[in-house]
């Protein structure tokens, strides 16, 4: 046990130790440099590894806790801030992926990075730091400590080493998420808040398993009260759906992605909009499951809604329009994805495409889709995070990222196109490959939901966003081979300017070790998600209980609320003919 | 024999990994041994297979013969469902069922005579089909590359008739999908075949859209995706042998309950036996769905309409893939899928009869189409959608006789149509990669071997009788008949109609009436003899203009040749093309062998000749073949005056300007609906898409941006106040004092 706790601190402290390396050995020059990044962040997904495949993590809900007293002096004040790590299942994977992008990352650098590189690395190594602390957080103030730190570095990595237009990116994405992080941070202290008062006779608790054990069973009670949960949902809302990115808060991302370097996209990929969907479970479904179950309170107060009197049916239904936002996301990326002509919008894109079926297999809230989004964070981390690589290598070798102005490099690369097909096949969820074990499972518990679990009155609706996000499968097949077949296949075309210079290599075996483990795991989970998804059972079995609990005490609600509906009944056709 | 239906998928995986990691380096132009063994290999197990098969069943023949083997777990999830209390109380009546169901995916294979049949068929021929392509790529940059998607489609091919559960199909049938795409974009440089392979890869994604929302339906339905049932006992174990299971549910039947729960899979036997499809209070209407969602899938997979355009432009891959892939075992997966669930498709006539108008009328579409076409390949290739559309009128029978017709024609057109394809190989060949008929002929003399073996398969898809083409094709053109028959006795003399009328309202929608059926049946019927007719004809048009008439070959022929790679695959598969339909006819081997699938074990049926339908089948081939031998053997002197006829020539010369719906032009064109599906489907979706970009960019964008600027027009606003001049400053307060005393003074 005791080795598990330090392999955990082990792996979230190395990046920041490391950091510390780097500044003193920069003089040395950029070589150190990279090879003292490389080393840290092997070490640190060496440890991650060995914990997130230890045989504890089949076996334990939780593992690796860590709780030592931080910010507490129960004397002086009331305040019980404490240094909490730990996993669970819904944390696992993606706590085991960080690392590894990470390593990608300082690989696609490698050579492509000239200017300021200490600089780089050292932001690289913090971004990890961040990352890996935000998943690892069993204590709010340290899960939002973490959850800001991230935006610092990518800051800087996308300010100072992206493309033409990175300071306007840098800018917009940091008071984007900002503006968004700060209505998140009132939403928890709300909680906490609430908590202290309710439970804990004037001690404010942050320890999430504590929360979220004591709000589910208030709302169990119905102590909880439903405007409260509402309101705080609201809050939470604002900073994780514009980290996931949820329909139309995702205007940020694809220009975060072009203007940010390989190594930048790769991270905020594959890592940072999964806090997203994260935080949407870890305190949305847990804590506030109310929120989005309930079938509806009235917003507008009665005094407003005498004087208006349209406004006195306004009742708030978070859970249709959550799988609706996820639902036209998933549609629309892919739309807006098919309309690109720039490799990085497209991908990017296609994130927002993607992550629609996470949160939608998250908000399915039973098994299959709540086991199906987690391992569809992992899987979308896992193949795009590799697509930006690749592309960061393409525009290394060509300095474009027009689709346009390139064609037929399989012919000229064929190990880079190779790995590119393999990453395409699985970002389209093709069977065999890891895509397809999330999104089936998503679409499997999205339709279950929509058929045998649905809700009173809402069915049309579900089974709608079923079948959408189904065609949003097809959509996803369309933009991604029209990329390929347009950059890999046909005649050789080369950008103009580059002609004059050595023809383009194919992958060194630095390139190849940069992809080469996401390959294995984009096959892996493909043949046998089952040993992925043993491991998030546990916990997530837990969340579907919570969900399930609100489901049933609503059950009654839907009921009388549609009850008033009158049916629509098929018209009578008359088809018999009769015979003499 | 259980290690037999394992090793027979796995050995071309072997293979193709090992033709993937040597062939660049090592092997070299010997890349080809390594698949070509294992398929010779695979091969010789299939054909074991079928044998044990067939001894398996004579010693339980009550049951019908399956022999499912678990491998390993894909995905498990505990308690992942629970069914609809109705349809519970409606299926757990008979046998106690668990309350919820796992989602459980196990990696099961399982043996049964149609999987068995599957498995030599595509076996035989994958075998056949290397052996040609060793002759065919021999001199081809990306050999090896070719074997490995070979190897990988054999393998995929082969686990999509042995897998026994539905998402483990599907997982298949796209992997069959990911080889056709990778093979028909072979030569990627071209565009056009790149383009080719994304088109066949997104068309038949609209398939599968509609296969896998249909397994979906199957596990919110029946709550498990296995075809076979799962005995799940108390310490855990899961127990997938049919005959433990079927002892323990007559266990449980007499009241010696071991305490295990039993899931029935979907075509599971004990569900078979009591015939426990519909289930729920909409249960009709969810069969319907799914039958539907299947045919879509397989309407993708099969290239029927309104999905087979993909098919044709798939002629832009190595001919070899194009016999194997194309014509002989890929394109038939929608048919073995429509055979497997039979049980489901019986369940629900309405979607019996729309698989049997899809069919037909699909068979009478592409034959109309390859009437004109100059393309050889592309004539085989819609060949192919007719014969596929011919099996899909048979299964739409829903009768025994129809099934094991079409399943009998899916067996011998395998044969000929693979043959032919590889003659047209082997004419490109010679001809250096020119395949448009009208810049080569009368090459009979070049190409003998060619030519011989061709004519074979000619005579087997014209359906000449004692070829193997007329006994398949005889036996759907009378199971259609029969069906339409038994149908307008049934709907005069039983009381369905009465049932019918006092049906609820809603069902009526779903349930068409006898008296329609046995008419649409009928000119089913008329429609597949006239399209007997049109493939007589467009086969031997291809066959003349290729090898008749005045002998000239194309600049790119250097020097026309047959090696002897590529005519001895040709020579057996002849043999089988003349023999093989004529053989198992004789010894009612499709029909009683196919029997032994418990699935179609239902009711015990011997095929019989039927003379008159043979005579009008007979003489029609051979109306079709004389006409064609009279248009096309000789000078050719009428074939120019037709085609100027049916171009309406005649009118356009009135009119002043060209006809494009003349009946030759349609055909021609393939009724433009590659056209329209450009215009209906892929315009408006690239509008959308690029009205999206705009609006993403600037409605949604700019909202955002608005926002951020609001701040800083605030500040710009107040901005102008601050401007630290005294005499502003002092100008704003005796302003202020004037409103302030102004305001006093009002409100005096």
């Amino acid at each position: 046990m005791l080795d598990l706790k330090l392999l955990l601190l082990v792996t979230l402290f190395v990046p920041l130790v490391g950091v510390g390396v780097i500044w003193v050995v920069a003089p040395l020059g950029d070589r150190a440099v990279r090879w003292i990044a490389l080393l840290v962040a092997s070490v640190s997904l060496i440890c991650s590894t060995a914990i997130v495949f230890s045989s504890a993590a089949a076996t334990q809900a939780e593992l690796a806790v860590t709780d030592v007293a931080w910010l507490a002096n129960s004397s002086v004040t009331p305040l019980d801030v404490r240094f909490h790590v730990g996993l669970d299942g819904l944390s696992l994977w993606m706590f085991g992926l960080s690392p590894l992008l990470t390593l990608t990352a300082i690989l696609v650098s490698w050579e492509a990075i000239r200017d300021r590189v200490a600089l780089f690395y050292g932001m690289l190594l913090l971004l990890e730091f961040g990352c890996v602390g935000v998943f690892v957080a069993r204590d709010i103030v340290l899960f939002y400590v973490f959850f800001e730190f991230t935006l610092i570095p990518l800051f800087f990595l996308v300010g100072v080493w992206g493309s033409e237009q990175r300071q306007y990116a840098a800018v917009k994405f940091f008071l984007f998420t900002l503006a968004g992080s700060v209505l998140t941070l009132l939403g928890l202290l709300a909680i906490v808040v609430w908590n202290a008062n309710q439970w804990n006779g004037g001690t404010w608790t942050f320890s999430i398993p504590d929360l979220s054990t004591n709000l589910r069973l208030a709302a169990s009670e119905g102590n909880l009260p439903v405007k409260f949960q509402l309101m705080v949902f609201l809050a939470l809302f604002a900073g994780f759906a514009i980290k996931v990115p949820l329909f139309p808060l995702h205007t940020w991302l694809p220009l975060a992605h072009v203007q940010a370097p390989a190594a930048g996209s790769v991270m905020l990929a594959g890592v940072l909009l999964k806090i997203g969907t994260y935080g949407f479970v870890r305190f949305g479904i847990l804590m506030l499951p109310d929120a989005i179950l309930h079938p509806g309170i009235q917003v507008v107060p009665n005094v407003v809604a005498s004087v208006f009197p349209w406004v006195s049916t306004g009742t708030v239904f978070v859970y249709p329009w959550l799988l609706s936002l996820a639902v036209i996301g998933i549609v629309y990326g892919a739309l807006v994805a098919l309309a690109q002509d720039d490799f990085k919008r497209l991908i990017a894109y296609s994130s927002v495409s993607h992550m629609g079926f996470c949160v939608l297999g998250l908000f399915a809230l039973n098994r299959p889709g709540l086991q199906g989004g987690t391992l569809q964070m992992v899987n979308h981390g896992i193949s795009t995070g590799a697509l930006f690589a690749l592309v960061g290598m393409i525009y290394e070798r060509y300095h474009t990222r027009e689709i346009s102005a390139l064609s037929g490099l399989a012919k000229r690369l064929p190990i880079l196109s190779f790995f590119m097909l393999l990453f395409t096949f699985s970002s389209i969820g093709l069977p065999g490959l890891n895509g397809f074990a999330g999104e089936v499972l998503v679409l499997l518990g999205m339709f279950q939901r929509a058929w045998s679990q649905s809700i009173a009155g809402w069915q049309p609706l579900l089974i709608a966003v079923a079948v959408l996000a189904v065609s949003g499968v097809v959509l996803g097949a369309w933009y991604m081979l029209y990329l390929v077949q347009r950059v890999f296949f046909g005649p050789l075309k080369e950008p103009a300017q580059h002609a004059a210079h050595a023809p383009a290599c194919d992958l060194s075996p630095r390139e190849i070790l940069a992809v080469a483990p996401l390959a294995i795991l984009v096959v892996w989970i493909g043949v046998a998600p089952g040993f992925f998804l043993s491991r998030t059972a546990q916990t997530l079995n837990d969340v579907e209980a919570v969900a399930e609990n609100a489901f049933t005490r609503h059950h009654e609600d839907y009921q009388r609320l549609w009850s008033a509906v009158p049916k629509v009944t098929a018209p009578a056709v008359e088809l018999s003919r009769r015979v003499p | 024999m259980e290690w037999l239906v394992v090793l027979i998928p796995t050995l071309p995986l072997v293979a193709a990994i090992v033709t993937a990691s040597l062939g660049p380096r090592v092997l070299r132009s010997q890349s080809h041994l390594p698949v070509v063994i294992a398929l010779a290999l695979s091969l010789l197990c299939s054909l074991v297979l079928v044998v044990q098969v067939q001894r398996g069943y004579t010693e339980n023949s009550d049951t019908g013969f399956e022999v499912p083997i678990q491998l390993w777990s894909w995905a498990v999830i505990e308690d992942a469902h629970v069914p609809e209390i109705s349809g519970l109380t409606a299926a757990g009546k008979s046998l106690d069922e668990p309350i919820t169901r796992p989602f459980r995916v196990d990696i099961t294979l399982r043996a049964d005579a149609l999987t068995a049949t599957m498995l030599a068929m595509v076996t035989f021929i994958s075998t056949l089909v290397a052996l040609f392509s060793v002759g065919y790529m021999h001199d081809d940059r990306g050999y090896w590359r070719f074997f490995t998607y070979l190897g990988l489609f054999v393998f995929s091919m082969t686990m999509l008739v042995s897998v026994s559960n539905f998402l483990l199909l599907f997982v298949f049938w796209e992997g069959v999908g990911v080889c056709s795409y990778l093979l028909i974009g072979f030569w990627y440089t071209r565009p056009s075949a790149a383009a080719a392979g994304k088109k066949a890869f997104l068309v038949n994604r609209v398939g599968d859209f509609g296969l896998i929302i249909a397994v979906f339906l199957i596990w919110t339905t029946y709550g498990t995706v296995n075809y076979h049932d799962v005995l799940h006992t108390p310490a855990g174990k899961v127990v997938v042998d049919s005959k433990t299971v079927q002892e323990a549910v007559s266990e449980k039947a007499a009241g010696m309950d071991p305490g295990s729960t039993l899931i029935r899979g979907v075509l599971g036997q004990s569900r078979i036996k009591t015939n426990d499809f519909v289930i729920g209070p909409d249960g009709e209407l969810v069969v319907l769905a799914i039958c539907l969602l299947f045919l879509l899938g397989a309407c993708g997979k099969s290239a029927q309409f309104p999905l087979h355009i993909w098919l044709p432009d798939a002629m832009e891959g190595p001919t070899p893939v194009s016999a194997l892939i194309h014509a002989a075992t890929m394109v038939t997966a929608g048919v073995y899928l429509v055979v497997r669930c039979t049980p489901l498709f019986a369940a629900c006539p309405t979607a019996q009869l729309i698989v049997a108008c899809v069919g037909g009328f699909t068979a009478l579409l592409a034959a109309v189409i390859a009437l004109t076409q100059f393309d050889l390949k592309r004539v085989l290739a819609y060949s192919t959608i007719s014969q596929l559309g011919y099996m899909f009128l048979a299964l739409g029978t829903g009768t025994m006789a129809g099934i094991t017709a079409g399943f009998f024609h899916l067996f011998t057109h395998a044969f000929f149509k693979a043959l032919l394809f590889l003659g047209a190989g082997s004419v490109m060949h010679a001809m250096g990669d020119v395949i448009d008929m009208r810049k080569f002929g009368g090459l009979r003399h070049i190409l003998p071997k060619t030519h011989l073996t061709f004519l074979c398969g000619c005579l087997a898809l014209a359906g000449i009788p004692l070829f193997s083409g007329f006994w398949s094709k005889d036996q759907i053109v009378k199971a259609v008949k029969e069906k339409a028959d038994q149908l307008e006795v049934s709907a005069v003399t039983l009381a369905d109609l009465d049932t019918v009328a006092s049906a609820p309202p809603e069902k009526q929608v779903f349930t068409i009436p006898p008296p329609w059926s046995a008419s649409i049946y009928r000119w089913l019927h008329w429609s597949a003899m006239f399209t007997a007719l049109l493939t007589a004809f467009y086969t031997f048009r291809a066959y003349y203009l290729t090898f008749w008439g005045r002998q000239y070959v194309p600049e790119e022929a250097d020097h026309p040749h047959e090696p002897a790679s590529m005519w001895r695959p040709l020579a057996v598969l002849s043999v089988c093309a003349l023999a093989i339909g004529g053989v198992l006819e004789i010894y009612h081997q499709p029909a009683g062998y196919l029997q032994q699938t418990p699935s179609l074990s239902g009711e015990s049926f011997i095929p019989k000749l039927d003379g008159e339908v043979a005579l009008i089948s007979s003489v029609i081939a051979l109306a079709g073949v004389g006409i064609a031998s009279v248009l096309y053997l000789g000078d050719r002197p009428f074939v120019g005056w037709l085609q100027a006829f049916f171009e309406f020539r005649w009118l356009s010369r009135v009119t002043r300007r060209a006809v494009y719906c003349s009946p030759y032009r349609l055909s021609s064109e393939k009724f433009y609906l590659d056209e329209l599906y450009g215009c209906v489907v892929i315009w408006p979706l690239r509008t959308l898409a690029n009205i999206s970009g705009i609006v993403d960019r600037w409605l949604i964008d700019g909202l955002v941006n608005l926002i951020g600027w609001l701040p800083r027009f605030a500040g710009w606003m107040v901005r102008s106040l601050h401007k630290g001049l005294l005499q502003f400053y002092a100008l704003g307060m005796v302003l202020g004092l004037l409103l302030l005393v102004l305001w006093m003074w009002w409100i005096r």
